[in-house]
């Protein structure tokens, strides 16, 4: 099940090292967005991000084969768990989104990105295809990820969801479906799209429009976005400086610690700070992909790719949130948002990265 | 085992696939780029502004109003710091609740109703003062604070006026009556047309705020400017005096103005009010005001218009002179009277004058004499040459309510009571009656005027305006044949004032004009005669009495006005009330 201890010295500690510094950012940046202070935010992630390092150790010393084996029975848990969340879930903010599990409210939605992920790439191995794949091999992957994006649509967690359902999509595009089924999908997604949106919940249609011309609720829906973009667009080329942020130490800024937790970080370090940032995460993005190149294994591959997109897109997709090119849909920022199951579900990604990217493919693997 | 691994085109497809979704990738990245640049650089400033829009707040402090002096800066109207109660629209939905709450918890009396009124129109933003707040109330309110969202206490500046009798000119102050004002505004008098001057600049208390508007602490703090203080011509002492001058009882008015440069140095009207209870808020007292019918609002030296009676005549005797139309020294016969057409026009002293010079007819304020000038005489020269000297104008020296009165003419009969003007009505006109409505101030203006010669300088309150002069020079012995009368009237025997002189020897020597001014029309006969008083006549259809004075008489410093509503001949009331007044001023050099 394990490995051998010593494969821990085979660790990309680059990779290691760029998680600590992005995860020490996001921790300076909760203490300025409590206007100074560890409580109660800073302390509490730092005591999470303690508390999960064991299990973080124990997922890279994973034996890649187990993770194969298991790919199934992973994707079963997971789906047991967000029926579990339907029904007896925890409600908050109109959503029933948590269970509880021993004294931690669980977000099994963060949990469903990996799993998927991780047997959509058993999938695809096993199929071992000599080329392009059709579109009747891609059906079963497809229906899948359309269970649990609706599974987590219906909580409702409409930005979980897409994400799921995203990576779903990126897993099939990469496993090389035939192009031309992504662009006739993109078609007729474009050609439905009216009718999609009469399937959206009233606030979720609210947010796209006001998302489209915030000034239509300036105090109320729009407030978010006008408030994150003053927050942003004030701090300029090189910021306010640190603790300086006034629009989110005077309270401007809602849920500033978890899905506008940039707009803290912006409005401190400005433009500079904030393509730094970016620089980092898309460094993050590749250090893994990179080694994708040198592998030969499909599920390795997969696995690699599509894992280290995943809090890449997921970075991409909350900082267009906060400066308006996206609806708010709430997707946390990797490391930064305030959350425990955003972090523990990251780290397992992570640990899952630094695992295969020492993988030895000279021995053999999988069946 | 081979058969496991993943086929070399696979392997090549899934490389291929990596590159692709990396370009989009950074193309993302570069999107998201741009638009931070946007946002950061391109619209800094745009951004930058509303972050500070957003969390600063600007608090206004009242300035002081600025104080008002009299001539020798004795202060008679001031400003003080006090507080208040305030309720703040918007801070509560439930203010009423809270403002019962507060009546209930500390007894203060609040009209609800009269609140309730006001609340509606009030502005949301600016606390709207329920009532004053003593210390003990304040310690009280602090101790209960947590009851109340809405109210607070707030700091406000008062209004105080240590002298009642200055009310009738300096006004008083009214609460804002549009969103636009914060403060209490003068509304009547100086205080109102003054209103600018007096106000000074609110200081300003820039503050960050959070997003729920609690204060996070002050950024900087602009001081409240002190209004410009305001010196007047009066003088403390002698509009005190003059004020007690005024018999009680009787409805009248006192002005006094300096010869030289027209500063008004008194100017009383009996009865008056005490301007502080407009400040204090004193309702009842307020609605007892407004209701009196005495109107103690009205100040009769500027706003009260009556006939001048007798102490018009210099005028129709200057026009004489002027149209060549009497030889000073000519006499005229008075049998008692004269008479045009088939009418008789009766001097006031039945049994006539006898032969009438012009200064005997000044001095002894014969009729006839004038009645015979007025055959002659054209209406439209004594309108004219009354304007010359004063008359018929409004004088604007931020007095509210202050009249111009009305000097008759053959045009102005012809527009208001579409009438052809009548022979009769001049000789009415000639001796003060009739049509004419001056003011006590325009009476002394007119005095002002010709012992100015004719160029005379306008009435001023503010002591800090240059001394103006208008008019048209007058021949130079017509001006002192008029004087030199106008003295006998005091100083020579048989002159309507000479009992002054001989009843005060040691009071300053005064020159002057005694009139009555008719309210209803008496036996022509029992004018001017000292008798008059004793007769058994209603109160209300009584004559005024009317007195123009100054001194000293040959060197002319100080001008009294006087009229006494239904006080009777000019001779018997005004005068010693005229004498005094100059005899004060003179004494103690105001």
């Amino acid at each position: 099940m394990f490995k051998e201890f010593k494969s821990i010295f085979n660790l990309n500690w680059i990779y290691i090292f760029i998680l600590l510094i992005i995860f020490w950012i996001g921790e300076i940046n909760l203490y300025s967005a409590a206007g100074g202070s560890l409580d109660p935010w800073a302390s509490n992630q730092l005591i999470r991000f303690l508390f999960f390092l064991p299990l973080f150790f124990l997922v890279i010393m994973l034996e890649p084969k187990f993770i194969f084996n298991f790919a199934e029975i992973f994707l079963i848990l997971v789906l047991i768990g967000l029926i579990t969340t339907l029904i007896f879930g925890y409600t908050g903010m109109g959503a029933t989104r948590w269970i509880r599990i021993a004294g931690f409210n669980l977000q099994v939605s963060e949990f469903t990105k990996i799993a998927l992920v991780i047997s959509m790439a058993k999938y695809f191995h096993k199929l071992n295809a000599e080329k392009t794949i059709g579109l009747f091999k891609s059906i079963l992957p497809l229906i899948v990820s359309v269970i649990f994006f609706v599974l987590v649509a219906i909580q409702p967690d409409l930005g979980t969801a897409i994400i799921i359902l995203a990576l779903g999509l990126v897993v099939i595009f990469y496993a090389g479906i035939k192009l031309i089924y992504p662009l006739i999908s993109i078609g007729i997604i474009l050609s439905i799209s009216p009718i999609l949106w009469t399937f959206l919940k009233p606030y979720q249609q609210n947010r796209i429009q006001i998302f489209l011309n915030p000034d239509l609720d300036p105090l109320g829906r729009g407030y978010h976005i006008i408030q994150s973009k003053i927050a942003i667009g004030s701090g300029g080329l090189k910021g306010n400086g640190f603790l300086e942020g006034s629009q989110s130490s005077l309270d401007f800024l809602p849920e500033k610690e978890t899905d506008f937790v940039f707009a803290i970080f912006s409005e401190q370090f400005g433009f500079t700070g904030s393509i730094l940032l970016i620089s980092l995460f898309f460094i993050m993005f590749l250090i893994p992909v990179l080694k994708t190149f040198k592998l030969t294994q499909a599920f390795n591959k997969i696995i690699l790719f599509v894992l280290s997109f995943k809090i890449f897109f997921e970075f991409l997709i909350n900082i267009s949130m906060t400066i308006g090119i996206l609806p708010v849909v709430g997707v946390a920022l990797p490391f930064m948002s305030y959350g425990g199951s955003s972090l523990l579900s990251n780290l397992i990604i992570c640990a899952l990265l630094l695992n295969f990217m020492s993988i030895n493919e000279k021995k053999r693997m999988f069946p | 085992m081979e058969k496991n691994k993943t086929s070399e085109d696979s392997i090549k497809i899934l490389n291929r696939r990596s590159f692709i979704i990396i370009i989009v990738g950074a193309i993302l990245s570069f999107i998201v780029s741009l638009r931070l640049f946007s946002l950061q650089v391109i619209n800094f400033n745009f951004y930058k502004k509303k972050s500070v829009e957003n969390k600063l707040s600007i608090k206004l402090t009242p300035p002081l109003r600025g104080d008002i002096y009299d001539s020798k800066k004795n202060l008679i109207a001031g400003s003080s710091s006090l507080y208040e109660f305030a309720v703040f629209k918007n801070l509560s939905k439930d203010h009423f609740q809270e403002i019962k709450k507060l009546d209930s918890l500390i007894n203060l009396n609040l009209n609800f109703e009269e609140i309730s009124k006001q609340l509606k129109k009030y502005n949301e933003y600016s606390g709207f003062s329920l009532s004053r707040a003593s210390w003990d109330q304040i310690v009280e309110f602090e101790k209960n604070k947590f009851l109340f969202n809405s109210i607070k206490i707030i700091e406000s500046k008062k209004r105080f006026y240590p002298y009642q009798n200055f009310s009738q000119i300096i006004g008083y102050m009214g609460q804002p009556t549009q969103s636009s004002e914060l403060y209490p505004k003068g509304v009547f008098h100086l205080e109102k047309s003054y209103e600018k001057h007096l106000k000074g600049t609110p200081g300003k208390i820039f503050s960050e705020v959070n997003a729920k508007g609690k204060t996070i602490r002050e950024i900087s703090i602009e001081k409240s400017i002190k209004g410009n203080d305001l010196d007047l011509t009066l003088d403390l002492s002698l509009q005190n005096y003059a004020q007690s001058q005024l018999p009680r009882n009787k409805k009248g008015s006192i002005v006094v103005i300096s010869v030289s440069d027209g500063s008004i140095l008194s100017m009383n009207s009996n009865p008056t009010f005490d301007a502080q209870i407009f400040e204090d808020r004193e309702n009842n007292k307020i609605q007892d005001l407004l209701n009196d019918d005495q109107k103690p609002l009205f100040n009769r030296a500027f706003s009260g218009f009556y006939p001048p009676g007798s102490v018009f005549k210099p005028i129709s005797a200057l026009v004489g002179l002027q149209r060549n139309l009497i030889d000073p020294q000519k006499e005229v016969f008075c049998k008692g009277h004269s008479s045009l057409g088939d009418r008789n026009y009766y001097c006031w002293k039945k049994k006539g004058h006898g032969k009438v010079n012009l200064k005997k007819a000044i001095k002894e304020s014969c009729d006839v004499y004038f009645y015979e000038l007025a055959k002659k005489t054209n209406i439209d020269h004594i309108a004219s040459l009354s304007s010359n000297l004063g008359l018929n104008k409004e004088y604007d020296i931020g007095l509210s309510n202050i009249g111009k009165g009305l000097v008759p003419s053959k045009k102005w009969k012809k527009a208001y009571l579409e009438e052809s003007w009548y022979q009769g009505e001049t000789l009415i006109t000639c001796i003060g009656q009739g049509y004419n409505q001056t003011s006590p101030l325009q009476l002394a203006t007119l005095y002002s005027a010709i012992l100015n010669g004719g160029k005379y300088p306008i009435p001023k309150l503010d002591k800090n305006t240059p001394t103006k002069f208008t008019g048209k020079l007058l021949n130079n012995e017509h001006q002192k044949i008029i004087v030199n009368s106008l003295n006998a009237v005091v100083q020579e025997p048989r002159g309507t004032a000479h009992k002054l002189s001989i009843s005060n020897p040691e009071f300053v020597k005064i020159g002057g004009k005694t009139g009555t001014s008719q309210v209803v029309r008496i036996k022509e006969s029992e004018r001017e005669d000292d008798q008059y008083k004793s007769k058994e006549i209603d109160e209300r259809f009584k004559d005024h009495s009317v007195f123009v004075g100054y001194a000293p008489y040959d060197k002319p410093k100080y001008i009294a006005s006087v009229i006494i509503e239904n006080g009777g001949s000019g001779s018997a009331v005004a005068a010693p009330i005229a004498h005094k007044i100059l005899d004060f001023a003179f004494k103690n050099n105001v």
